[in-house]
C-alpha cells in the first residue's frame, strides 16, 4: 500500500477521530479516503457502541449520578465508539459550549450534554443552539436559571452572542453592541429548569427544561436592528442566519481539525489564517442551511486539510493523548477494570473533562504543555507503547519483524518503529539520537526464539523513546 | 354489571413496601445487581458499587422489614473480595455463594460473612467459567451457574465439581445468548433469563429445553434484556425485564397476568437520611410536584425474588433500593 495513502489515512483518523492502531489505518486506507470521510460524516450507517453491554459489565453507567462515572464513560466512547467524528464532536463542542461541573454540581446533567453534542453535533447549527439553550446544565451554569422578567441576569445572554455564536467581531468591526446583549438575555428569560428530585435517598432526578410564560419579558426588544417582540427561538434564528455566526463556527472548526489559529479574543482583528479555507466553509454553511455535516465535508475533503504543511502541527489535547494512545495500543478497547484511572488521565495533563476552568474553556497548542503536564504525557505513553504484551503494541512488533526476514539495521529499526506509531516524522537531531541508541544493540535479528525477545524488548524500548519526542506530542 | 378476570382470579398483588437507600456503607445498597432471600426474612445484597468508590463494593445482610444486620466482602481479587460482584445465592446451612463475572471465580462465606472458600476458573472447557451471571441452588445441592460469555448453564457441587452442562449459543430453541437470572420452580425446572435474546428459557434440570417465553419489544409479555427471573409456588413466572424498567409476571404457561413498574413510598432508612437534610426534603417536597412518577418507579429492576409469603421482591438497581409487592388470594381494594 502507498506509504502516503497510510500517511493521509493516520491523518485523517487522527483528526476526525482519536486515531487508530496501524491495522485500522491500513483498512481505511485500502476504503479509500473519500469513502472514509463519507462514513465519518454518516455515523448512523456504522454500528455504535453496544450499549446494553456497557449497561451490563459497568451498571453504574445507567444515570450515572458521579462525575467521575461521566467521565469515565466518555472516555470509552472516545476509545471504543465506532462512530469517532461523532465522538471528536462532542468533544469539539464541548471545547466551545463550556459548562462545568464545579459549577453545575451534577455529573449527571454533564453527560447529558456531552451525550447530545455526541448525537447532534455534526446537524443544523440552529438546532444545536436551541438545545443548548434548553440544556438545563448550561441554564444553571450560566445562570439563566436566575434570570427573570423582573430582574434580568446577562450572562447567557451575553455568552451566547460571544462564546456560542458570532463572537465580538469580524473584519475589524464589532459584531453586536451592549444593547443587544441586553435584548438577548430579556428573549431569553422564563427560560428556567423544573425541580429535580435531590441526591437523597434515591438519587436525582435528571434535570428538565421547562419554559415559564410567566416569567418571560414579552416586551419589544430591539435586537441586531430588528424590532419585534423576540423570544429566546426568534434570538436564534436572527443568530444563525448572520456572517458572523458562519464565520465563528468556521473559524472554530478551522482551529480544531486544522491548525491553531489565534485565541478567540483576537478575531475581530487577526483574519483568518487560511481566508479561502474559511470562506469555502462559510459558503457550505449557509448553502446548506446552517448544517455543520456540510462544512465538515468541506474541510475534510479540501486541500488546506490534506496538506502535509498541517500534519503533526497542532498539539495533540490530553483527551486526544489518552485515547489515542488506549487505540494505538489497543488497550480497554474492550469493558473491563480500569477505566477510572484512564479517564484521569487527561485531567493530569491539564484537561479536567466535564470541567473547564471557564466558559472560555481550555487554553489550547502549545499552552497544554508545560513542565508539568509533559511529564504526565510522556510517563502516560512511555508506559503503554513499552508495554509489549498489548495487544496493538504487540501487533507492531511482529509487524516490524515482517517487514524484513534480514535483521533489520539500526536505521531500519528506527524507521520502522517511527512508521508503525504515525507514521511519524521527527526532527534529524532526534532521528540521529534514535540511531544511535539503536546501534548499541547492533543489527535487530529475528530468527531464533531468544532474538525474538531480544527483538521485542527493543521495539518496546524504542517506542517509548519515540513517545517522548517532541513530535509525538503532536497530532 | 359483570367482571371479566381473564381467567385470572384467585390472585392479587399489591406493593407492600420499601427498603433501603442508595448509600455506600451501612444502612442502604450502592448499585446493586442481584440479592438473596435467607431464614428469617433475611436479604443478602449484592453492591456492584463501581470503581471509583470501591468503598460500596459489599454484600448488605438486613432483614424485609428494613433491620440492618451487618456488611462484608469489599473490593478487589484477594480471598472473600469482589471486582464485578455479579450474582448470590443460598445454599446449605445458609453458606453463600456469590459469583464474580471479571475474576470468573464463585466465593463462599458464611452466614455471617466469613470467608470459606472459592473456585472457579477462566475458559470454555468443561467447568471453566467465562462471565458466571446468574446462579440457583437446588435442594438436592446442586449450583446452577448461567455462564454468561459461552452462552451455557453449568452445574456444579456446592463445593465446585462439575457435574454438566446445557445451553450453547444462538436464538433456537434451546440455545442462549448471554443469559444472565436462573432460577428453579418447586418441581426443579430451571428457568434462564436470555438476556440477549429477550426471553425466558425453562429447561428439565437435566438441561432438557420444555419452552420459551416472550420476545423482544417493550409490549406486553416482551422483553427489552430480561435480567432475572424467579418462580413462586403456584407457578407464576417473575421477570425483571431490565431495560423496559419492569417486573413482568407471567402463569406459568407463559401468558402475562400483570406488570409492576414501580410503586415505592420512601423507606425508613430513607426518611432517616432525609431527617438530616431539610434542603433536600423542600427539594423533595417541590420535585413531587413536577414529576409524581420519579420516585416511584423502577430505573433497570434487575433481579426479582419470592418467598413463601407471597413476597416479590424487586430490586430497583439504579435507585438503589428493595420494592416490595404482596402477593394475597383476597380480594384487596387500593
Amino acid at each position: 500500500m502507498d506509504n502516503q495513502d497510510i500517511a493521509l489515512m493516520a491523518h485523517l483518523l487522527r483528526r476526525a477521530g482519536f486515531g487508530a492502531s496501524r491495522d485500522e489505518i491500513e483498512a481505511k486506507a485500502a476504503q479509500g479516503y473519500q469513502a472514509t470521510v463519507e462514513e465519518l460524516l454518516n455515523p448512523e450507517g456504522q454500528p455504535g457502541v453496544e450499549e446494553d453491554l456497557l449497561m451490563r459489565y459497568q451498571p453504574a453507567y445507567n444515570e450515572p449520578a458521579a462525575i467521575e462515572t461521566n467521565v469515565q464513560q466518555w472516555v470509552y466512547y472516545m476509545i471504543n465508539n465506532p462512530r469517532q467524528l461523532q465522538e471528536k464532536m462532542a468533544l469539539f463542542w464541548h471545547m466551545i459550549f463550556c459548562a462545568g461541573h464545579s459549577k453545575i454540581d451534577s455529573g449527571q446533567e454533564m453527560g447529558v450534554m456531552i451525550r447530545m453534542f455526541r448525537e447532534h453535533g455534526m446537524g443544523n447549527f440552529k438546532e444545536l443552539l436551541k438545545r443548548l439553550s434548553t440544556s438545563p446544565g448550561m441554564v444553571y451554569y450560566l445562570d439563566n436559571s436566575e434570570s427573570h422578567k423582573t430582574a434580568v441576569n446577562e450572562n447567557y445572554g451575553r455568552e451566547l452572542l460571544e462564546l456560542f455564536s458570532m463572537g465580538v467581531g469580524k473584519d475589524d468591526a464589532f459584531n453586536y453592541s451592549e444593547d443587544d446583549v441586553k435584548a438577548c438575555a430579556r428573549a431569553f428569560t422564563g427560560w428556567n429548569i423544573a425541580p429535580a428530585f435531590p441526591p437523597f435517598p434515591y438519587g436525582r432526578s435528571p434535570w428538565e427544561f421547562r419554559f415559564d410564560p410567566t416569567d418571560h419579558d414579552d416586551s419589544e426588544k430591539s435586537f441586531l436592528g430588528n424590532v419585534g417582540h423576540w423570544n429566546g427561538d426568534d434570538v436564534l434564528d436572527m443568530l444563525a442566519s448572520q456572517p458572523a455566526t458562519a464565520r465563528f463556527v468556521a473559524r472554530h472548526l478551522y482551529n480544531f481539525f486544522v491548525a491553531d489559529e489565534v485565541p478567540v479574543p483576537s478575531w475581530r482583528l487577526v483574519p483568518p489564517k487560511d481566508t479561502k479555507a474559511i470562506a469555502d466553509m462559510e459558503k457550505a454553511y449557509f448553502d446548506s442551511h446552517y448544517d455543520i455535516r456540510a462544512m465538515l465535508k468541506v474541510l475534510f475533503n479540501s486541500s488546506f486539510f490534506k496538506s502535509e504543511a498541517v500534519r503533526y502541527a497542532k498539539v495533540k489535547s490530553p483527551a486526544e493523548m489518552v485515547a489515542g494512545l488506549m487505540r494505538m495500543v489497543g488497550e480497554h478497547r474492550e469493558i473491563k477494570p480500569g477505566i477510572f484511572e484512564i479517564s484521569q488521565e487527561p485531567k493530569y495533563m491539564g484537561m479536567d473533562l466535564m470541567n473547564p476552568p471557564t466558559v472560555e474553556g481550555w487554553h489550547t497548542g502549545h499552552e497544554w504543555i508545560d513542565s508539568g503536564t509533559l511529564v504526565e504525557r510522556i510517563n502516560f505513553a512511555a508506559q503503554h507503547l513499552g508495554n509489549t504484551q498489548l495487544p496493538g503494541v504487540k501487533s507492531m512488533v511482529d509487524r516490524l519483524m515482517a517487514s524484513r526476514s534480514a535483521p533489520l539495521s539500526p536505521e531500519q529499526f528506527v524507521d520502522g518503529c517511527l512508521d508503525l506509531v504515525g507514521p511519524l516524522d521527527v526532527a534529524a537531531e532526534t532521528h540521529r539520537e534514535l540511531v544511535n541508541h539503536a546501534q548499541r544493540g547492533g543489527e535487530a535479528k529475528h530468527r531464533t526464539a531468544a532474538e525474538k525477545t531480544d527483538f521485542t524488548r527493543r521495539a518496546g524500548e524504542m517506542f517509548q523513546m519515540i513517545a517522548a519526542t517532541a513530535e509525538f506530542q503532536f497530532a | 354489571m359483570s367482571t371479566h378476570f381473564f381467567g385470572i382470579k384467585d390472585r392479587v398483588f399489591g406493593y407492600s413496601h420499601t427498603v433501603g437507600r442508595n448509600e455506600f456503607a451501612g444502612t442502604g445498597f450502592r448499585n446493586p445487581v442481584d440479592f438473596a432471600l435467607g431464614a428469617d426474612d433475611v436479604v443478602y445484597v449484592l453492591n456492584r458499587s463501581y470503581e471509583n468508590r470501591p468503598d460500596g463494593v459489599r454484600v448488605t445482610v438486613c432483614t424485609l422489614s428494613e433491620e440492618y444486620i451487618s456488611e462484608f466482602g469489599s473490593y478487589g481479587e484477594g480471598d472473600g473480595k469482589f471486582m464485578w460482584a455479579s450474582a448470590i445465592a443460598v445454599g446449605d446451612k445458609e453458606q453463600l455463594y456469590i459469583a464474580d463475572e471479571w475474576l470468573n471465580r464463585i466465593s463462599v462465606f458464611t452466614k455471617d460473612g466469613e470467608f470459606v472458600r472459592q473456585w472457579g476458573k477462566a475458559g470454555k472447557g468443561n467447568g471453566e467459567l467465562d462471565r458466571p451471571a446468574g446462579l440457583a441452588i437446588s435442594p438436592e445441592g446442586v449450583l446452577f451457574v448461567t455462564d454468561s460469555r459461552n452462552h451455557r448453564v453449568q452445574k456444579f457441587t456446592l463445593d465446585g465439581k462439575y457435574l454438566g452442562k446445557f445451553g450453547s449459543f444462538g436464538d433456537g430453541q434451546g440455545q442462549l445468548n448471554m443469559p444472565w437470572g436462573i432460577a428453579l420452580d418447586k418441581a426443579g425446572l430451571v428457568y434462564v433469563a436470555d438476556w440477549r435474546n429477550n426471553r425466558i428459557q425453562q429447561f428439565t434440570a437435566a438441561g432438557q429445553w420444555q419452552a420459551s417465553f416472550g420476545r423482544t419489544g417493550s409490549g406486553v409479555g416482551e422483553f427489552n434484556r430480561p435480567t432475572g427471573v424467579a418462580v413462586d409456588g403456584d407457578g407464576d413466572i417473575y421477570v425483571a425485564d431490565w431495560m423496559n424498567d419492569r417486573v413482568q409476571v407471567l402463569s406459568k404457561d407463559g401468558r402475562f397476568i400483570t406488570q409492576f413498574t414501580g410503586d415505592n413510598v420512601i423507606s425508613q432508612w430513607g426518611k432517616d437520611k432525609l431527617v438530616s437534610n431539610p434542603d433536600m426534603i423542600r427539594q423533595r417536597q417541590i420535585a413531587q410536584a413536577h414529576s409524581t412518577d420519579f420516585d416511584k418507579k423502577f430505573s433497570h429492576p434487575c433481579a426479582v425474588r419470592v418467598d413463601d409469603k407471597g413476597h416479590i421482591v424487586v430490586l430497583d438497581h439504579t435507585r438503589g433500593r428493595l420494592q416490595v409487592y404482596q402477593k394475597s388470594r383476597e380480594a384487596v381494594l387500593v
